[in-house]
């Protein structure tokens, strides 16, 4: 037995060394958030601040244009996941619920549009966007969002909306509820848990999106958070990494936070349907 | 709903059939010029060349991401509780830094000046690292990204691997070992086949996710550098398509790699299409 104890042991220190290797670059970014520059810029590291600061939290959130655009990326992303839940609820239902012709149909493309490579859609959209005046508004965002979350979130709320039986909507209406009342009583609140999880994740990932508020939003007042973060390195010619740290912890808070609120959630519905990364 | 998602694929490919440039977008009109975007677009060396990157470094990425991800599954089977928790948790973390931060954090680690990763690296006597530059080549800027790809890519992979072998029955697996079999014979006859309709969907995924990356390539390589000799599929289309303004050739280019993705997932279509139907 002793020496498959020390195989056990074995295995834990592998599993610890992965861990660290793992967290590191998030441990990394929160200890250098937190350290004076000089500390930052001495040639042998420190792994711990030496003098805790929050002198690079202020820098960061003093940037030009940090809350305008934290105020973009919240309109953007509060925005969509209101419109793309309302939709994909009622979408969802509609779909495991009844058959209606051009239903196939209606699942090909809501799994192709997924299939399709992000980059490969920004021509199309930000033609149709131009045709229509809204290259460099949030609305155009909101827009294009709203073709990446729909099909997500109606896939994901499927899975959850077949996981109830039938019967139970049945046995309302039986018992004498209209088929709204059955709707609003039962199907709701026993789908509220799948919303909130949906539309975490939507939002999480709203706020993430790189590419197409990069090439819609040009002016610095107009984009979201993450282009702010993405041009924060060229700013200027020696990169103040603390303010750049501070401000990558900031951005990362609020989807670390929902993210582990929905995790387990989320696991199963990557997995019976799919997500864009 | 069928507009929202229609419309876009339906501009797409009337698109690659037009002359679309700055003029058309003003006039919001297209030329309609035949084949000739596809034409242009097939008989572009950089094209070519950029697909043979594209697809090697694809297999690159998503293979290190399964073999990886598979071993640091099955280390999860065999670590105690309080490891197991803590490498959960630390994956779970991992999985939700958002792209663009990561690509910052990696820019700090491994900036010439002081990066950690060349101190540690110095410290650990694998070499003199002292003001490396890690962006020198093409290949260098892209092994680069894809440890940061890989990294950003594990914790999904290994989580959802961890649930498909929890699924494998645990007396299958004992009594096969009480039968002497080796444990490479115990993972390829016994858990392999309950865990590879998993690993497949993750396959697919990852070859679709990779095959079009542009955020990570795009921002840690940084602007300024990226030039036809360090092209990604993502990154030639946005080269072409809109930093040239031609929309139409972008669309023919977008067609192009819709198509290769789709040949490369087809097993991932195919299934997702049995879950809608079956219910």
């Amino acid at each position: 037995m002793s020496t498959r104890r020390a195989h056990g042991l074995a295995w834990d220190v592998v599993g610890v060394v992965l861990f660290a290797v793992m967290v590191f670059p998030v441990f990394w970014m929160i200890s250098t958030a937190f350290k004076p520059t000089d500390e930052i810029n001495q040639v042998t590291p420190a792994w711990l601040p030496g003098h805790p600061t929050v002198q690079h939290f202020r820098d960061a959130i003093n940037q030009p244009n940090f809350w305008t655009d934290v105020k973009n990326s919240l309109i953007v992303v509060l925005v969509t996941v209101a419109i793309a839940m309302a939709l994909a609820f009622l979408a969802a239902v509609a779909l495991s619920k009844y058959r209606f012709t051009g239903r196939k149909l209606f699942v090909v493309l809501v799994i192709g549009i997924q299939m399709l490579p992000g980059a490969g859609l920004i021509i199309p959209l930000y033609v149709v966007l131009a045709r229509y005046h809204q290259v460099n508004t949030l609305t155009g965002v909101i827009l294009v969002y709203l073709t990446t979350a729909l099909p997500f979130s109606v896939w994901t709320l499927r899975g959850f909306i077949i996981g109830i039986p039938k019967d139970l909507e049945e046995a309302a209406m039986v018992d004498g509820s209209t088929r709204l009342g059955a709707f609003l009583r039962i199907l709701l609140p026993l789908v509220a848990p799948g919303l909130v999880a949906t539309s975490v994740f939507a939002f999480i990932t709203s706020w993430n999106e790189y590419i197409f508020a990069r090439i819609l939003l040009s002016d610095g007042s107009k984009q979201t958070i993450t282009v702010w973060l993405s041009y924060f390195l060229g700013t200027s010619r020696s990169t103040d990494w603390g303010a750049l740290m501070a401000a990558s912890t900031l951005i990362a808070i609020p989807v670390v936070i929902f993210f582990l609120l929905v995790q387990r959630k989320i696991a199963f519905g990557l997995t019976s349907g799919a997500v864009r990364g | 709903m069928a507009a929202i998602l229609g419309y876009p694929i339906y501009n797409l490919v009337r698109l690659s059939f037009q002359r679309y440039g700055l003029f058309e977008l003003l006039q919001h009109h297209g030329v309609s010029v035949g084949l000739h975007n596809y034409g242009s677009v097939l008989h572009d060396t950089v094209f070519w060349h950029t697909l043979v990157r594209t697809i090697v470094f694809t297999v690159a990425n998503v293979g290190l991401t399964m073999v990886l991800g598979t071993l640091a599954a099955l280390l999860l089977l065999r670590v105690s509780a309080w490891v197991r928790l803590l490498l959960t948790a630390g994956l779970v973390l991992v999985w939700s830094m958002p792209p663009v931060v990561a690509v910052q954090v990696w820019n700090w680690m491994t900036n010439s000046q002081n990066g950690v990763l060349n101190y540690l690296l110095t410290q650990l006597h694998l070499g003199d690292y002292f003001q490396h530059n890690w962006y020198e080549t093409p290949f260098s800027q892209l092994a680069m990204t894809t440890t940061l790809i890989v990294w950003g890519a594990l914790p999904f992979v290994v989580i959802t691997v961890y649930a498909a072998l929890s699924q494998v029955p645990r007396e299958l697996v004992e009594a096969a070992e009480i039968d002497g079999a080796a444990s490479w014979r115990v993972f390829k006859d016994v858990t392999m086949p309950v865990i590879a309709p998993v690993l497949l969907i993750l396959t697919s995924l990852s070859i679709l996710w990779d095959f079009s990356v542009f955020t990570q390539p795009f921002l840690l390589i940084g602007q300024g550098h990226i030039v036809p000799s360090n092209y990604l599929m993502g990154i030639y289309l946005f080269e072409e398509g809109y930093v040239k303004t031609d929309f139409g050739r972008g669309a023919a280019i977008s067609i192009l790699m819709l198509a290769i993705v789709a040949a490369m997932s087809v097993v991932y279509v195919r299934r997702m299409l049995r879950v809608g139907e079956v219910e």
